[in-house]
């Protein structure tokens, strides 16, 4: 079950106004990382949501990210909508695909359903690399920015459009803490727990799986509309399944099923590869150490230790008191 | 009057100190490859090239070198052009390997007005359709490496060819230029195929199915360990004794041609550069590479020298601001390892011989035999508006 | 063309031989999985390690039988070192922190290739009396690939000899069918897991020095290989050999033949296989377990 914890709350705050200050204090490329790592966050949020919670682990997200992306791109270069509606037909890409995913594949399990997954998001980025007519593996330029100026914001800058993620995260963590607490995200955390009770309560488990599957695929396609705003660029690269794989690392690396850990796991990831990066051309070999340390000291994801420690010190207070 | 000649003699003097300390003012030079993963052996033999061309002209204390990670991915390849354009105000930006990387940078380069020197990505419409007065390349397009051995072939009295390549936009581009010379020379393409990039390691089924088509030669374009694969594939299938195989240069690269081992001998291909061209500047350019990195120099190297060699070029003319080093870099020409080369003023492209070559057997490994040269081969404009 | 039979046989022999090459790397991950239950996506890293191991055996003594020999020992002794200090505690640590863990040495494995081997792709060559092809069925055809796949075909009996014949097979399959009651009634079940991970690990290195002078060795071969072999494992059905066999024909067969017939439509061919697969029989045709 998903609280909105006093932790939780405290964490999530304090990454958004770190963000929001390392882009606004940082060079041009302290922006470049922001903007990366809001988008990824989002990412992984949305990942979180049917896997932690939801308990379906799915290995697609990073196509359903790379639809949004070309969802996009295409609505806004070759039928030339105007981006606030492109935005939408991004998200409702991402939408629909997560949902057809999440409905097709309601009776697998365990390591069964993340191949399935794979599968569906392998064939999605086949058949766009080979479109020729989005530009095949040379992607698609001129991919405009989202107009805000009736607002008077101006996206062309980098700042500014990092502040501009930075507030989408927290919208989309918003969103989904909302979604969790409503009926709705109880039920799917109750299908986590136990299927076949929820199924004898007479809930139609498939369309609940559906319809969970189909909200994190509206967030992750936003994820992707976002990304694609940001190089102004798309290319099937988006999508190729290690993107999948670092989504899932990054939501097991902050905590999967903590909503808050994703984005922590997130802004750690990126800003250590980079770091890494820069003394030494072998940081693979690093963050795979990091992993698998990370791994061996608890298991919990590094969030998901924090919360631990804190919740089980909460209940030695109040077994205490 | 002797006053007023000191007092000249002065101001030129003056005048001389502060155009040399004009002069001394550094060029800063982003190098823009991957350095890390998979292809960080050609972003090194670039950067080895470079280096080399500073070197040799003595110049290295007059140039700042920042050097970024590609990845290999546009997002990646973009913020950090984005962070050497901005943040470390670079003069220029040399590299790009990916053509994928250039799609993504070619926007911003060119609304930042930075000139950039592409050192290998050939994607034909960098210098076509996307072209632009701040980017130069000096490395090859996809189309101009394997056009002339359309023509080639057919001389050499071939008329039927079949046609393998990755199904990517740089395999499309270049077995689609040979395939259109070839046709226009007179010869009959009798059938390609198009294999899955990067996933297919086993080539048994499409040899199968050229060798079933009954042409005179197979013609082909891989690279890396796709190569390697290849080739040696062909060998072991016995095709290698009833059907020759023609190529792009990059499937015999100097590179790696020794992993693919006997199968290689034999196999004629086309390149802009191989280390055995007969010529004062080759000679000296693979002495000098040798002794720095004990290996012999690979296309990928040459690239990285001329990348530099015309950098100098534009900087020696005069050039100190990015307008000025972009305009100055359209007009470079000089004679380089590869043989005399100049920019195209329609493309902004390199205009460069092509060596066809065949591989065969050397002391202390494979070797490269060139059997015909076609010179100054230049790119149509391709909807290049410049 | 594609009336002519023989066409037909050489491809139907690439089929079996890109699918015994699969199997050799399948069966070692599918037991892995139904055995210890353990998610090792490293099993690429293995294979890559194989090949390796062999271009550096064939160097330092020349001959590619001694790498046929070295390659898969050397892998199994990584194998034996990586159960020993990691896997073993991360039995029973759940499906999450084992792809965490194996991804990260996925990474870790990635870099070792590259500083102890370079970046540049190698390769090696098949022993002499191998190269080049011979006449069989009527058609010429690569010996080493013949070779393959007489390989593949004897581990495949070998393998499902040792299974229903031999008491560490029954112990083996009685550690698939309930761990905790084969425990129960006395065997030394993590003995068993260990002689189980250590010989999947050498089936992986053996098909990395088998596999080497066909393809190239490169950094990446390893993540090129896992997501095919994933998916074998996945149609086959966890723990069984029967499940191996199964997948990797199916596999290997509908690789080579979209080739040839469609091969614009051959990319996404196995992954509809997959998918398909899954909705009807979603725990794979021949699971282990009922």
């Amino acid at each position: 079950m998903f609280h909105q914890t006093g932790i939780k709350t405290a964490v999530i705050l304090a990454l958004l106004a770190g963000l929001a200050a390392y882009a606004a204090l940082g060079g041009y490329f302290a922006r470049e990382l922001v903007i990366e790592i809001a988008t990824l966050a989002i990412l992984a949020i949305s990942l979180d949501m049917v896997a932690g919670f939801g308990g379906m682990v799915s290995l697609c997200h990073g196509s359903i990210f790379g639809l949004g992306a070309y969802g996009f791109a295409v609505a806004a270069t070759l039928l030339g909508l105007p981006p606030g509606l492109a935005l939408v037909a991004g998200i409702a890409l991402g939408a629909l695909f997560g949902g057809a995913v999440g409905a097709v594949t309601s009776r697998a399990r365990g390591i069964f359903f993340i191949m399935a997954t794979l599968a569906f998001g392998q064939m999605v980025y086949v058949l766009i690399f080979d479109a020729r007519a989005l530009g095949g593996d040379d992607g698609l330029p001129g991919v405009p920015r989202l107009d805000l100026s009736a607002l008077g914001v101006d996206l062309q800058s980098s700042l500014q459009f990092a502040l501009f993620a930075i507030a989408c995260l927290g919208l989309v963590y918003a969103l989904a803490a909302f979604v969790l607490r409503s009926g709705f995200g109880r039920t799917l955390c109750g299908i986590h727990a136990n299927e076949a009770r929820m199924r004898a309560l007479g809930i139609p488990v498939w369309q609940y799986k559906a319809n969970g599957f189909a909200l994190s695929g509206a967030m992750a396609g936003f994820a992707g509309a976002l990304a694609a705003q940001h190089t102004m660029f798309v290319s099937p690269e988006m999508m190729v399944w290690t993107v999948s794989g670092e989504a899932l690392v990054i939501v097991i690396l902050g905590g999967m099923g903590t909503l808050v850990g994703p984005a922590v796991g997130a802004a750690l990831l990126i800003l250590l590869r980079h770091e890494i990066a820069s003394l030494t051309n072998h940081w693979h070999m690093v963050i795979g150490i990091v992993l698998i340390v990370t791994v061996l000291a608890g298991g919990r994801g590094l969030y998901g230790q924090l919360e631990h420690m804190v919740q089980a010190r909460r209940e030695r207070v109040k077994a205490h008191a | 009057m002797s006053k007023l000649k000191g007092l000249a003699a002065g101001a030129l003097a003056l005048a001389a100190l502060s155009t040399a300390s004009a002069a001394e003012a550094e060029t800063r030079v982003g190098l823009l490859l991957p350095y890390a993963g998979v292809y960080a052996a050609l972003g090194e033999e670039i950067d080895a090239g470079f280096q080399l061309a500073l070197e040799e002209a003595g110049m290295t204390d007059e140039f700042a070198i920042v050097r970024e990670d590609t990845e290999v991915k546009p997002p990646v390849g973009l913020a950090k052009a984005r962070k050497l354009v901005l943040e470390d105000e670079v003069d220029v930006i040399v590299g790009l390997v990916s053509s994928g990387v250039l799609g993504a940078v070619r926007d911003f380069v060119d609304g930042a007005q930075v000139p950039l020197i592409v050192a290998n990505a050939g994607n034909d419409d960098a210098t076509g359709s996307r072209c632009s007065k701040y980017i130069t390349r000096v490395s090859f397009s996809n189309g101009q490496v394997n056009r002339p051995m359309g023509q080639w072939m057919y001389d050499q009295g071939i008329r039927k060819v079949y046609t393998l390549a990755p199904d990517y936009a740089a395999g499309r581009q270049m077995v689609g230029a040979f395939a259109e010379a070839f046709r226009q020379a007179g010869g009959e393409i009798v059938g390609e195929d198009f294999t899955p990039f990067r996933k297919t390691q086993d080539f048994g089924p499409y040899l199968t199915k050229a060798k079933a088509a009954g042409p005179d030669a197979i013609f082909v374009f891989y690279a890396g360990g796709e190569a390697i694969s290849f080739v040696k594939q062909y060998d072991s299938f016995g095709i290698k004794a009833d059907i020759p195989l023609y190529g792009s240069g990059f499937l015999t690269s100097p590179l790696y041609v020794n992993a693919e081992g006997p199968a290689a001998e034999g196999v004629v291909t086309a390149l802009h550069y191989v280390p055995t061209i007969d010529t004062p500047e080759n000679r000296a350019f693979v002495e000098a590479f040798r002794a720095r990195t004990d290996r012999a120099p690979s296309e990928y190297a040459v690239q990285g020298y001329d990348a530099g060699r015309a950098l100098i070029e534009a900087v020696k003319s005069g050039a100190d601001s990015r307008e000025a080093l972009a305009s100055a870099l359209a007009k470079v020409t000089y004679t380089g390892p590869r043989g005399p080369v100049k920019i195209d003023p329609a493309t902004n492209n390199i205009v460069q011989n092509i060596y066809v070559y065949e591989t065969i057997k050397g002391d202390g490994g494979l070797t490269q035999k060139i059997v015909g040269t076609v010179e100054a081969v230049a790119d149509a404009p391709n909807g290049c508006k410049l | 063309m594609l009336a002519d039979p023989s066409t037909w046989i050489v491809q139907g022999l690439n089929g079996l031989q890109l699918s015994m090459l699969l199997f050799l790397l399948s069966v070692g991950l599918t037991v892995i999985f139904g055995l210890l239950h353990f998610v090792n996506l490293a099993h690429g890293a293995l294979y890559a390690l194989g090949a390796y191991a062999g271009v550096s055996a064939v160097w330092m003594l020349g001959s590619y039988w001694a790498a046929f020999v070295l390659a898969p020992a050397a892998v199994a002794l990584a194998g034996t070192v990586l159960y020993l200090g990691l896997i073993r505690r991360m039995r029973r640590s759940g499906p999450m922190n084992q792809v965490l863990v194996t991804f990260g040495l996925i990474f870790v494995f990635l870099d070792i290739f590259r500083i102890v081997w370079g970046d540049i792709a190698l390769g090696i060559d098949a022993p002499a009396f191998l190269a080049g092809p011979v006449e069989v069925l009527g058609v010429a055809y690569p010996a080493y690939r013949l070779f393959i796949i007489a390989l593949g075909a004897a581990v495949m009996a070998g393998l499902g000899l040792v299974l229903s014949r031999t008491q560490i097979g029954a112990m083996i399959r009685a550690g698939v069918d309930n761990d905790r009651m084969a425990a129960c009634l006395g065997l030394n079940v993590e003995r068993i897991f260990f002689v189980v991970f250590c010989v999947g690990c050498a089936l992986a290195g053996l098909a990395g020095v088998v596999a080497a002078p066909v393809f190239s060795v490169t950094p990446d071969m390893g993540t090129q290989i896992l997501i095919p072999t994933l998916i074998v494992v996945v149609i086959g059905g966890l723990g069984s050999l029967k499940g191996a066999v199964a997948g990797s024909l199916i596999v290997g067969f509908t690789q080579t033949f979209g080739a040839v017939l469609a091969p614009q439509l051959a990319a996404v061919a196995v992954y509809a296989l997959l998918a398909g697969i899954l909705i009807f029989r979603p725990a794979g045709l021949f699971p282990a377990r009922g």
